[in-house]
């Protein structure tokens, strides 16, 4: 029996994830592909129903220290990307958007890129004015933890720890409607 | 092709190696450099009918020592997309779903991995871990096109009589293989694999999909596991083998498929009986003897080592596509699609239309 499962942590095999893109393809290219965002393209957030949130002990591309179960309290957007993902390219500016947009709530988003030299992230980072929060994975152990075979993948973790959502694939992260899902996660506030 | 001069082979493999030298394959060697490949599949479906489907194979879903999957990434033209996979099989499926409003179906993947040559030294035992249970079951068991029963089952025991270790019985069906088959070059794609025709027929004739699988289907019958691992050159060899490699970045028709076989303390071996005869039939100026001194060469390496040159995407057998209602494929290698008028031809790119193409890259 097939699994249909997308950016499954394991043991949650079964979940699937389905994501509607519309992209027009521009030319063929043997070295890669230029491709074009079609305009209004649709994504959306699948609930999730698989299994624990994987932990991860991992450094940021400026030396710190993140642990997954020391953001508790927090919703977390966890995001994995590689440099030569045009999706997860294009899908970036979107969540720098949702970060500034929920500046000040406990609302963090970070981007696991997928075992890259740290020289390419930053020249990434530099052309791009990017402002992320970049994880590294070497040896890519988290993204085989989380099942992220497909770029972008991408998981809301609550504030409880538990993943809500998850969605295989690029997203419009600053979407009204996702933004909305997503801050109806945040705690109240006080 | 003289049978007689198959018979003759094994007696030029020291001088044939030196003179190919194979430091990187030699039994035993340490493992070569990982290098990095991008692929990139482009899928166009030209005649699109009612709702239309496309599936495009990933790399190996689980990593190895001689492949590791950096990840894949898509783009779709007004499509569904879903990943599925089978994890017994290592099999990832990017499938996408067009509406009847799609005039012009479209789905892109480019999926990047790392691999290094591969040998495994047969006098080496205890190494590696064991194999889990499960896995050697299922590669005993018996597919659609592969029974274990019967035909094959009585020529498996024919072959490896008198074989005792699991090495000593996948030599003997290698062996076997490589001196009783040929490629054909008038076979379409790699060949299905049907092998009780084949041995009923005794027409042994085909590709790597055929007698690579008659490989693994005598291997499990005389009850050594083993399995087909599909794929696609992604390079030229340096190995100094025109026909055992990529000649192009353009690798839509460069679909191959291999085979391995399980030896108990040793792991999982890798073997290409279908690459000898590949050599035999094209390697320059063609057509050579068994005896020639490539194919010797080829055929002992080719016993316990793969150059890594080649991209392998799974282990399945009998896929079924999700979303499709239409019969199992023998083996998932190429792209697929589908209409409401059928299933597209795998093996036709300019008709489907797709295209493959691979590029090594340089991580600075």
């Amino acid at each position: 029996m097939m699994n249909r499962c997308a950016g499954a942590p394991r043991g949650a095999l079964t979940h699937y994830v389905r994501h509607r893109v519309s992209w027009l393809l521009c030319g063929t290219l043997l070295c890669g592909l230029a491709l074009v965002p079609f305009p209004g393209a649709a994504a959306e957030l699948k609930t999730w129903s698989g299994g624990p949130a994987p932990a991860f002990d991992l450094a940021a591309l400026d030396g710190r220290p993140y642990r997954l179960a020391g953001l508790r309290g927090s919703v977390v957007l966890i995001n994995f990307w590689a440099t030569w993902c045009a999706p997860c390219r294009e899908e970036m500016p979107s969540i720098q958007r949702l970060t500034q947009r929920l500046a000040g709530r406990p609302f963090v988003a970070l981007v696991i890129n997928l075992d890259e030299p740290e020289t390419r992230i930053r020249k990434f980072l530099s052309e791009t004015s990017l402002d992320l929060t970049v994880l590294l994975d070497p040896g890519r152990q988290a993204a085989k933890a989380w099942n992220a075979r497909i770029l972008p993948a991408s998981f809301v973790v609550g504030p409880d720890g538990v993943i809500r959502y998850s969605v295989v694939g690029e997203i419009d992260w600053n979407d009204e409607q996702v933004a909305k899902r997503i801050s109806e996660l945040l705690p109240a506030r006080r | 092709m003289d049978r007689r001069e198959f018979l003759k082979s094994g007696t030029a493999v020291p001088a044939a190696a030196a003179l190919y030298g194979l430091p990187g394959l030699a039994m035993g060697a340490a493992p070569s450099e990982w290098r990095v490949f991008e692929v990139t599949a482009e899928v166009e479906v030209l005649q699109p009918a009612g709702v239309t489907r496309v599936w495009l194979p990933v790399p190996l879903t689980s990593d190895t020592d001689y492949q590791k999957g950096l990840g894949n990434s898509w783009r779709a033209d007004g499509g569904d997309v879903a990943f599925s996979q089978e994890t017994k099989y290592s099999l990832g499926i990017v499938g996408a779903e067009f509406p009847a409003s799609a005039k012009t179906p479209r789905l892109a993947l480019v999926s990047r991995f790392a691999t290094r040559d591969r040998a495994v030294d047969l006098s080496a035992r205890g190494r590696t871990a064991p194999e889990a249970p499960a896995v050697l079951k299922l590669n005993l068991q018996p597919t659609e096109l592969l029974p274990t029963d019967g035909i094959v089952r009585d020529t498996a025991r024919e072959i490896t009589r008198g074989a005792t270790s699991d090495v000593q019985k996948a030599r003997a069906i290698y062996e076997w293989v490589v001196e009783n088959t040929f490629r054909d070059p008038k076979v379409r794609g790699c060949g299905w694999g049907d092998i009780k025709t084949m041995l009923e027929t005794r027409n042994f004739g085909g590709k790597c999909g055929d007698l690579n699988a008659l490989f693994v289907g005598l291997a499990r019958a005389a009850g050594v596991p083993a399995r087909d691992v599909y794929g696609v050159r992604v390079a030229p060899s340096m190995l100094g083998y025109k026909s055992l490699g990529a000649g192009t970045e353009v690798i839509s028709k460069a679909q191959h498929c291999r085979a391995e076989f399980y030896a108990q303390g040793i792991g999982w071996v890798p073997v290409d009986p279908a690459d000898v005869r590949k050599v035999v039939l094209e390697e320059p100026p063609g057509k050579l003897a068994l005896n020639h001194e490539k194919v010797v060469a080829a055929r002992k390496r080719l016993f316990g080592s793969w150059e890594m040159n080649w991209l392998a995407y799974n282990y399945a057998h009998d896929v079924r596509f999700p979303g499709s209602t239409g019969p199992a494929v023998p083996y998932f290698m190429y792209p697929n699609g589908e209409t409401k008028n059928g299933r597209l031809d795998q093996l036709d790119p300019g008709s489907f239309k797709y295209t493959l193409s691979a590029r090594e890259l340089k991580l600075a």
